[in-house]
């Protein structure tokens, strides 16, 4: 019976791998936190966002694009589990 | 040991030329100078690694070399470039006289496009809350641009207040007619805020990869 079980949830499993690795892409997405930057360089330059908020902006966004490589990174390695 | 950091291609400049730039050059070297075979010459400047780190410093000191090569400074001629990418470093003159060399024919090609061309950059941006009607705007830029340009590339729409963002390449003769149309458009369109940039080296016109080292 434990084999039987075992085969009718394996695809089910593999849906939520490939959910959960969506999730991830979505989440840590680099071109929409590259856009982000540009967006927030384009605003300073024009004079809609004072300089200490660029700053502050761009610091938090280039942390989050190197979160999201990492991510990325450890996602194509394969050495990422993913925890159920 | 040495190395030659790479910032363009000049053409008929002679070995050894030196500019007088306001930018600190990239790397080590305190000038940019020139360093010939035959038709073309590698503007560069001395670096001591092969493998420089991008940072936005030395990033924006190799446009800043391109942009002062580029409107010439100093009593320098403005000069036509055939940019290079931040990052290109031969390790020895020898290494880059051969790709002046081997690269002749590609060099000339893109010289033939751009000689007596600059590249600027227009960027549309709508102001916060506005609605606007982007393919109206689209036209009326295209009809107003396009004809004072050699050509024209659309850049990517990063973000979504973002209406056009082109670039063109524009000969010296023409400047002050798209300077015009630039303003013109501008103060058509009291709902947008017009970002106006160059001139820069025509990276988006040219199309030359080559190896370094």
């Amino acid at each position: 019976m434990f084999v039987i079980d075992d085969l009718l949830i394996r695809p089910f499993v593999g849906i939520v791998d490939a959910l959960h690795t969506l999730a991830l892409d979505e989440l840590y997405d680099i071109e929409a936190i590259e856009n982000d930057l540009k967006e927030n360089q384009l605003l300073y330059e024009l004079g809609e966002r004072s300089e200490a908020d660029y700053r502050e902006r761009k610091e938090a966004l280039e942390t989050d694009l190197e979160i999201a490589r990492d991510v990325h990174e450890e996602l194509a390695s394969g050495r990422v589990e993913v925890k159920r | 040991m040495t190395h030659r950091y790479v910032y363009g291609i000049v053409e008929r400049d002679g070995n050894g030329r030196t500019f007088d730039l306001e930018t600190t050059p990239v790397g080590e070297g305190d000038e940019v100078y020139t360093i010939a075979h035959r038709r073309f010459a590698a503007v560069v400047s001395d670096i001591e690694t092969t493998d420089p780190e991008r940072t936005d410093e030395d990033a924006t000191r190799h446009d800043e070399v391109l942009r002062e090569l580029v409107e010439g400074s100093k009593g320098d001629d403005a000069q036509t470039v055939i940019p290079m990418r931040f990052g290109m470093v031969f390790e020895s003159d020898r290494a880059l006289k051969n790709v002046l060399r081997g690269a002749g024919p590609a060099f000339r090609r893109t010289m033939r496009e751009i000689d007596g061309c600059v590249e600027l950059g227009v960027k549309l941006v709508r102001e916060t809350d506005a609605e606007v009607d982007t393919e109206e705007i689209e036209q009326a830029v295209a009809e107003r641009l396009e004809p004072l340009a050699e050509s024209s590339v659309a850049n990517d729409r990063f973000s979504d207040r973002l209406v056009v963002n082109r670039s063109y390449l524009v000969s010296r003769e023409e400047r002050e007619a798209f300077d015009t149309a630039v303003a013109d458009l501008e103060a058509a369109h009291d709902t947008l805020l017009v970002q106006y940039a160059g001139p820069y080296a025509p990276y988006n016109f040219v199309d030359i990869q080559v190896g370094a080292v």
